[in-house]
């Protein structure tokens, strides 16, 4: 009953901050060389580190599974990442648009895109591997090793445009943000309350499928109970 | 020392093994000889090969790793040998080691047969004086693909869809060593000379990141490789 409520919230929270960040996305100055078109950064922002965090928490929850033998982690994975694939497919669309009209070309296969891609696609291989173990012993064991090897892609995908000379901007740099050249005050509100209400929505949905996934669980041992 | 010996042990009960009826090896020669037949017919031209050929070779190489990891633990599954494996009284990594160590061997058996031969089809060129370098190259790379594949090898042979699921999830993951590897093959194969300062400092960045990936993924592999066969 607590959870429920405490997911509602969570809910509506989330909801009332992505009209919030809307809002302010709206307010916030134009920018000087981009104009209207820079307005999706707002949303190209956040859906580029929800993901990170999404499958650092499949990392983080697939190493307690092996270590705990506790089913809990492994369906916060598993949720965790089916969320994170999604919100990355947000990123890579939003992406392409941002793409054509600043650089002309819907894509470029430069590291930081490439990298967002790879760890897409890793990410959809661990989906197609939790659905192609029958075994519901063994998947949880199979699924979170792969979780593990497949978080290599985060790391690499985040620091691609620190490492090598790339078309992507970086923007975010400590130096930068000290100086305060990264962003104009006015667009760093929209930005942070679009990040936030964003994370919330993750955290949202997380609560949500794995609540799913329990409910699921509990129907097919019901079903198994009547001999259905 | 008796964990080596046991590695050892198992690495060669694989090679004996292979040795017997020698499909891998000769499936993965064959098809590596084909995929380079095939760029012939699809890339056309040898000016327009020359540009690409450390790509073209790094793809044949792939595959035919893929071909051969598909493999390293069909049998033991089929005839349930994992289990006899997981009676004996070793511990469980030294199997990961041992079919890690030969499937390395096996890459490498292949590629010494196919690079002289992809040599005389595409580059036409002599790098003999630098030899030595592409073998460090090899190696590198082969260590990577080996201990990343038999992790994933083991892990696929558990699924429903069993050898369609290890392309799926070995290819992103080795992206990288893809990357270091054909960069750095490609300076090999195009420097006259091999004493210039700039070409150090260029190959150095891509064979540390062939040691750092081999490194990172070994200690993966040997850390999670029990938990993926346990039943």
């Amino acid at each position: 009953m607590k959870d429920r409520v405490t997911r509602r919230l969570l809910g509506m929270a989330s909801f009332i901050g992505i009209f919030i960040s809307l809002y302010t996305v709206f307010r916030a100055p134009l920018d000087k060389n981009l104009g209207i078109v820079q307005k999706i950064f707002y949303i190209h922002f956040p859906v580029a580190i929800v993901p990170y965090f999404a499958f650092f928490v499949v990392f983080v929850c697939s190493i307690l599974y092996l270590k705990t033998r506790d089913r809990k982690w492994d369906k916060i994975a598993y949720a965790s990442a089916e969320i994170g694939l999604v919100i990355d497919t947000a990123l890579l669309v939003t992406g392409t648009i941002f793409n054509k009209p600043t650089w002309g070309v819907w894509w470029v296969w430069e590291p930081r895109i490439t990298t967002s891609l790879i760890m897409w696609l890793l990410y959809a291989g661990y989906l197609m591997l939790h659905f192609s173990v029958g075994d519901i012993e063994r998947r949880p064991r199979l699924t979170a090793v792969f979780g593990i090897v497949a978080f290599i892609s985060v790391p690499i995908s985040f620091m691609s445009i620190r490492w090598w000379r790339t078309a992507h901007p970086l923007i975010f740099t400590p130096a930068k943000i000290a100086l305060g050249e990264a962003l104009d005050m006015q667009m760093w509100i929209p930005t942070l309350i679009f990040l936030a209400s964003m994370t919330l929505f993750y955290v949202y949905l997380l609560g949500q499928r794995v609540n799913m996934i329990n409910l699921q669980e509990e129907i097919q041992d019901l079903k198994d109970e009547i001999g259905g | 020392m008796s964990y080596l010996r046991h590695i050892m042990a198992l690495v060669q009960k694989d090679i004996i093994a292979e040795l017997r009826t020698k499909e891998m090896l000769n499936s993965m020669l064959i098809f590596a000889l084909l995929t380079m037949v095939m760029f012939n017919f699809a890339f056309g031209s040898s000016s327009a090969m020359k540009a690409v050929s450390s790509g073209l070779l790094w793809i044949a190489f792939l595959f035919a790793s893929l071909l051969g990891l598909n493999r390293i633990f069909v049998h033991e599954k089929d005839e349930n040998c994992l289990d006899g494996l997981m009676l004996c009284p070793i511990d469980r990594s030294a199997i990961y080691f041992s079919k890690a160590i030969s499937s390395f061997i096996f890459l490498s058996l292949v590629e010494i047969i196919a690079l002289p031969i992809f040599t005389i089809f595409f580059i036409q060129e002599s790098f003999l004086s630098h030899l030595w370098l592409l073998i460090i190259i090899l190696v590198l790379s082969n260590i990577g693909l080996s201990v990343v594949g038999t992790l994933l090898s083991a892990i696929s042979i558990n699924t429903k869809a069993r050898d369609l699921m290890l392309p799926i999830l070995f290819l992103p993951v080795i992206v990288p060593i893809l990357v270091a590897a054909v960069k750095s093959t490609e300076l090999v194969l195009s420097v006259s000379s091999i004493d210039t300062q700039q070409f150090w400092i260029d190959i150095t960045v891509w064979l540390r990141t062939l040691a750092i990936y081999d490194i990172i993924f070994a200690l993966v592999g040997f850390l999670t490789f029990e938990y993926v066969i346990e039943e």
